[in-house]
């Protein structure tokens, strides 16, 4: 055991694992933390808490991640590159691995433009490889990144990765993956897929590769609400591929129909990538409608998750 | 205002002239007057021509004009119409403003000079001299000033008025002259020298007519060329028959000729022939000569010798003739031969030589000590016209044989600045003529950019009306005809220089040029004077301001914005406007830019550009400094435009970086507008000014 | 070179608010050629100046001159003169010339024209292109001549991130995507390999998180004295 999550146990006994996300709020309100728990605790083996996603201000992942300790479920803390350089970003991780956190997302971060900062100035001292490396640096070789050693207990994490298997170029995004294995990934995340083929041709580069021996892979899926929603990931989203034939899904639905066939497509997506060779789980994007997670859970065939 | 501004650098392959200058015996800066012709400022135009050339009338109507063989159009279709053009101003110049040039403030000198003969060579040396400050007289045989203009050249090519024109000034500026003095007969050299005429000139022509020595040359009805002119040209009665057959192929053949056509008025009842040695392609007379007399049926026997001259009754009745099959031997002397067995008979009544014309040099007497050479010319120093007797000089046909009035005349000034030297005691043979340095070609690729355009005919008089009368031909341009003909000027050497020490060699006129001139050379820019085509992109673009146009440059665009303040109405309710036109497409049909502004109402000026591509941001911007309620700019953006597409739209993106900085100002950039004139809509400039007019009025007064 | 362009006229008035006569000078080098400060730019802005205070009901005076270099003491000694009859020096050159002249004439203000903007490629007539951040320690040799850290929006150095779409920089599409223009070059070149090394941090301490840089050549000074071998 690298971290000896939840996580970590699921994978490693050979489950097919389930995991969610939830977002911060804009705010110190905690009742809504405990709320979006509420939607997922027992449906999935571990929770994303994502780092100001978008580049939004919102509540700390580590704050909140602790917060779900608490609650009893197991949090992802997710660690951005964009707002704190190495200094900052191991400062945190010894914190947070006092506190109990033990997987860790290591993730390069939306550029600031997006946000509701946008004339802040970002760090992007590391990127999210090089992320990788310190963080696995400080758990396997007790170093910091500067080279000294941790004396004492060093932080150990499960140490996640993204991949966004729709970005370009196409062709480089398994090499990619298998730099992020090579950097420390134990497990990945990928981009929400609709495309299922195309998914489907990277996941046999990807196990052409081998890389699906050297980290889990968890597919993304999410369910879609709207005609709209579906419309706008396919436009406006960089890096998210929606086939059309999804959005003519959508939008053939009618309205008050929709979110219940947006939870259908994402449950055949995730009965279809279970099939897919090097696919060791789904981790399950419904953001501000994680209430669905329990309905796409138990559609999918994923309950109950197993005890490890 | 500019700090330390250094003096630009011109290399000296830039301060090459053009070829047509350098191809006009006077060196008239003909580029000069035709770029004034095209801004619209005939005055200036004519000023500039007349700078050189004290017979700017009789030259405007007869020049041979071997500038037009030499212009770089050529390259590229036909020439600039050089010579109409210098008629356009001549006749459209107020002869109340004067002649020409005032005279310079010299200061009287004392010693007399004589000059004999008043043709081109001795009336410009007269006038050189006089300007210069000596007192000259012309000594003249006729009764007339003029030489060949008045006597040989025919009426219908040179109306009589127009001579008088030339003379008057050339009087005005302080020349004495006496006619009917022979100089020979009436006076001599050595007289003259007694008489206190320090320094003489002799300028007599070449007023004789050369004779055949064949068979026939005594009958009733051969006359002499030369003097058969001179009668005609004075009034006098000549005998010619109804069959006339004219021997030669110059152009004092074909004036025979086309006189003989009009003496009595008979029409179709007399018949011209043309006998000349060359064939028809090697005829000397100018083509544009001969094609005229075809047209008025004049009948052409090239490649035809005169063998002897029939007669019957002591009467013409023929002129037997022989086929010549070469005129000039291999080492290109006047060596005709001909091809035996080919005598034919040409019949006629008349017969008039016209085979060329020599001096009449009796009046020099051994004591004057003046050589001649073995040919029996008067012997001078080719330099300086000087005779081989001190004090003498001589110029003109007497010395060149038979040529050309600005030929005559050039030497006539070559005399006047030798005589100069001479009466000021400088050591002649010091005096050296420098010809000017020649711009060289236009390179294959540049005149594959350079768009042709049609060479503005001449308006002639209609066949019908002119045969039989001494009515002038060629009626002259109209100024819309002639702003359109000056258009065609490349502006050769008048383009673009660079001053390398400002240059950032920052490409930008590298990439602007439609003509891809300018390239970067040991650090800077370097701009071939023999490609630019001057359209001035270049200078406009330069963000170091380190090109000058030597022809019309930004400074002097400058000056003439502010001009336009300087007359505007005191206090006029309606909106101050300003247009800056495009000289080649914002006026077009019979528009042109006087007529336009005259239209104009008073709160309206307009500034023509060569090409708006000219104007830069600064212009505009100082229009509005100087308080301008609206500015535009009319011109093509499209295709029309004269030069490559490279040229076209560069204006737009100024008049929107301007209109920006009006918005920041606080002006606001909708007083400034961009209007496209295709060249077919004409009249256009009123309207826009009118538009732009009520467009303004909305935003109110410019309140600087 | 330096790319720069003028600020705002807004901006500049109330720089200039408090002074009669400025002085407005350019620079013949960058400047001149990125089209922000050369004699033409110095020549607009002080028609606008003028057209702008006097709208604003003021007399201002406005004196135009370029130097060379104005980075440089000696080209700036040539408008002494200038700078001493004006109240205020409004420079049209890059934040160095600005400094150089605030240095050199520590009597007289300069304020700045323009913006600097960065270090870039005049790619065409009237586009510039960022492409050197002069982090101090160039990786271009590892990642076919393009720089990432000037022409990544994160600086990435294992790129390209996963909002790498159709060539274009998640930021905007305006952006090219670096790393895209990275792998396209090396696989060209056939060195994709280098896309499989993981890079790692790197050392910014040569760039200007390092501090205020400074490079000195003893050699070349003129105070140099070679130093006797002991
Ligand atoms: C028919 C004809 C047509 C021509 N057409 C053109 C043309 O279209 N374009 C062009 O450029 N050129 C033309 N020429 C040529 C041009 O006219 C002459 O080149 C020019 O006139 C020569 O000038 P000159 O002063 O040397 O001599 P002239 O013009 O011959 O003048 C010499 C003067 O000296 C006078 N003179 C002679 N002997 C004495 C003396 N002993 N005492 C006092 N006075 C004397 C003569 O009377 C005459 O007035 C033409 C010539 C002729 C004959
Ligand atoms: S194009 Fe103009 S300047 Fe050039 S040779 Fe002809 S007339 Fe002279
Ligand atoms: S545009 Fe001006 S500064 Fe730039 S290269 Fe040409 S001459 Fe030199
Ligand atoms: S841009 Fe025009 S003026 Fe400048 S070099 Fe080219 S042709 Fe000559």
């Amino acid at each position: 055991m690298k971290a000896g999550s939840n996580l970590e146990k699921v994978l490693t006994a050979g489950y097919f694992a389930a995991t969610g996300e939830l977002g911060p709020p804009q705010s110190a309100d905690t009742a809504v933390i405990e709320k979006k728990a509420g939607y997922l605790k027992g449906y999935v083996d571990a929770v994303n808490i994502t780092d100001c996603q978008t580049a939004v201000v919102r509540m700390s992942s580590m704050a909140v991640a602790v917060m779900l300790l608490r609650l009893g479920l197991e949090p992802t803390m997710q660690m951005t590159c964009r707002d704190r350089n190495r200094i900052a970003i191991q400062s945190d991780l010894l914190g947070a691995a006092a506190l109990g956190i033990k997987n860790l997302l290591c993730l390069t971060g939306d550029h600031q433009v997006f946000g509701n900062h946008p004339t802040a100035k970002n760090v992007f001292d590391l990127d999210s490889m090089q992320l990788l490396s310190m963080v696995k640096g400080l758990r396997d070789d007790r170093r910091f990144q500067c080279g000294d050693e941790v004396k004492g207990p060093e932080p150990r994490f499960f140490i996640g990765a993204a991949a966004n298997p729709f970005a370009d170029p196409f062709d480089f995004r398994p090499y990619r993956l298998a730099k992020k294995a090579k950097a420390g990934a134990d497990f990945i995340q990928t981009q929400i897929v609709f495309n299922v083929p195309k998914f489907r041709e990277y996941m046999k580069r990807v196990v052409d590769l081998g890389v699906h021996e050297q980290c889990y892979i968890l597919a993304g899926v999410a369910p879609i609400k709207s005609f709209g929603a579906a419309r706008y990931m396919a436009t406006k989203v960089p890096g998210m591929d929606v086939p059309d034939e999804i959005v003519q899904r959508m939008k053939a639905t009618p309205k008050e129909k929709q979110a219940e066939e947006g939870i259908k497509v994402c449950v055949e997506v995730i009965q279809q990538v279970r099939e897919i060779p090097g696919v060791a789980g789904v981790h399950i994007m419904a953001i501000e409608w994680e209430e669905s997670v329990a309905e796409i859970t138990a559609q999918a065939g994923l309950l109950p998750r197993p005890a490890v | 205002m500019k700090h330390d501004e250094p003096p630009p650098v011109i290399s000296p392959a830039e301060e090459a002239s053009p070829p047509c200058q350098v191809a006009c015996p006077l060196h008239t800066d003909v580029r000069g007057y035709v770029a004034a012709i095209a801004r619209g400022d005939f005055e200036e135009g004519y000023a500039i021509a007349r700078e050189p050339n004290p017979l700017i009338y009789v030259c405007s109507h007869v020049c041979a004009h071997p500038c037009e063989e030499e212009c770089r159009r050529n390259q590229v279709d036909e020439p600039v119409s050089i010579a109409a053009l210098k008629r356009f101003v001549a006749e459209r110049h107020d002869l109340s403003l004067g002649h020409g040039p005032s005279k310079p403030a010299v200061e009287p000198k004392n010693q007399r000079v004589a000059i004999i003969g008043a043709g081109p060579a001795g009336l410009t040396a007269a006038y050189d001299l006089a300007r210069m400050g000596y007192p000259v007289t012309i000594f003249e045989a006729l009764p007339e000033p003029g030489g060949m203009l008045r006597v040989g050249l025919p009426k219908y090519r040179l109306p009589r008025e127009i001579i008088d024109i030339d003379i008057k000034g050339i009087l005005e500026a302080g020349v004495e002259l006496k006619t009917n003095v022979r100089i020979g007969q009436d006076l001599t050299i050595s007289e003259l020298k007694a008489q206190g005429y320090e320094a003489i000139f002799i300028g007599i022509g070449a007023q004789q007519s050369r004779t055949l020595r064949i068979e026939g040359m005594d009958l009733d009805g051969v006359l002499l060329g030369v003097d058969f002119l001179r009668d005609v040209n004075q009034g006098k009665p000549v005998k010619l028959g109804k069959k006339v057959l004219v021997i030669g192929g110059g152009n004092v053949a074909v004036d025979v000729a086309r006189s003989a056509v009009r003496v009595g008025n008979l029409g179709d009842e007399r018949e011209v022939h043309m006998i000349c040695l060359e064939c028809r392609e090697e005829m000397p007379a100018h083509e544009w000569e001969i094609i005229e007399a075809q047209r008025e049926g004049i009948v052409l026997h090239p490649s035809l010798g005169p063998n002897r001259i029939l007669g019957r009754d002591g009467k013409v009745v023929g002129l037997e003739t022989i086929v010549c099959e070469s005129v000039f031997d291999s080492e290109g002397r006047f060596n005709p031969s001909f091809v035996c067995n080919t005598e034919s008979v040409i019949e006629g009544d008349t017969v008039i030589l016209a085979i060329g014309q020599a001096s009449d040099l009796s009046f020099i007497h051994p004591e004057d000590g003046i050589e001649l050479t073995p040919r029996r010319t008067i012997k001078v120093d080719p330099d300086t016209l000087a005779t081989t007797a001190p004090g003498i000089f001589a110029g003109g046909e007497v010395i060149s044989g038979p040529g050309s009035v600005v030929g005559s005349m050039a030497l006539g000034r070559r005399a006047a600045i030798s005589i100069d030297a001479y009466l000021r005691g400088e050591n002649l043979a010091k005096l050296r003529f420098a010809e000017p340095q020649k711009l060289g070609e236009l390179p294959q690729k540049t005149v594959e950019k350079i768009k042709p355009l049609i060479r503005e005919p001449m308006p002639l008089l209609p066949l019908e009306e002119r045969a039989f009368n001494y009515r002038e031909v060629e009626l002259g341009y109209t100024p819309a005809m002639a702003m359109r003909a000056a258009h065609r000027c490349l502006t050769c050497g008048g383009g673009a220089y660079v001053d390398t020490g400002k240059c950032a060699a920052c490409l930008t006129c590298v990439r602007v040029c439609p003509y891809d001139v300018p390239v970067i050379k040991d650090g800077a820019a370097f701009i071939d004077p023999t490609q630019c085509q001057a359209c001035g992109v270049c200078a406009s673009e330069c963000p170091a301001k380190a090109i000058t146009m030597k022809l019309y440059s930004e400074d002097q665009l400058y000056q003439e914005i502010e001009a336009l303040f300087a007359t505007a109405p005191a206090s006029n309710p309606e909106p101050f406007i300003v247009g800056f036109c495009c000289l080649y497409c914002a006026y077009a049909g019979d528009e042109w830019a006087e007529s336009v502004r005259a239209q104009l109402p008073p709160n309206v000026r307009t500034l023509d550009v060569f090409c708006t591509s000219r104007i830069d941001i600064q212009h505009l911007l100082r229009a509005f400094e100087l308080g301008a309620d609206g500015v535009f700019v009319a011109g093509c953006v499209g295709e029309e435009c004269r030069h490559t597409d490279k040229a076209v739209n560069r204006i737009q993106g100024k008049v929107q970086f301007v209109k920006e900085v009006l918005n920041q100002v606080g002006l606001g950039g909708d007083r400034l507008a961009l209007y496209n004139i295709p060249s077919a809509e004409w009249g256009t400039v009123p309207r826009i000014a009118q538009e732009m007019a009520e467009r303004v009025r909305t935003l109110g007064t410019n309140p600087l | 070179m330096i790319i720069a362009e003028q600020k705002p006229l807004d901006e500049i008035k109330s720089m200039i608010a408090d002074y009669q006569k400025v002085l407005i000078l350019g620079c013949g080098t960058c400047v001149t050629i990125c089209f922000a400060g050369g004699e033409k730019e110095v020549g607009a802005l002080a028609s606008a100046l003028r057209m702008a205070t006097r709208l604003d009901g003021q007399n201002k005076e406005f004196i135009e001159a370029t130097v060379q270099r104005q980075c440089e003491y000696e080209f700036n000694e040539e408008v002494a003169d200038l700078i001493e009859e004006a109240d205020v020096v409004l420079s049209l050159a890059c934040g160095i010339g600005v400094q150089t002249m605030n240095e050199q004439f520590p009597n007289k203000l300069t304020l700045p024209g323009l913006n600097t903007a960065f270090l870039g490629q005049p790619v065409e007539q009237g586009v510039w292109d960022e492409r050197c951040q002069a982090c101090g320690d160039c990786v271009l040799y590892l990642t076919g001549g393009i720089c990432p850290i000037a022409r990544c929006s994160k600086s990435l150095l294992n790129g390209p991130c996963g909002g790498s779409q159709n060539g274009k920089c998640e930021v905007n599409p305006e952006i090219d995507c670096a790393w895209q223009l990275i792998y396209d070059r090396l696989q060209a070149l056939d060195r994709l390999d280098l896309m499989m090394e993981v890079k790692p941090a790197k050392d910014w301490s040569t760039s200007r998180d390092g501090g205020p840089r400074k490079i000195v050549r003893e050699d070349l000074r003129l105070t140099f004295v070679e130093e006797k071998q002991s």
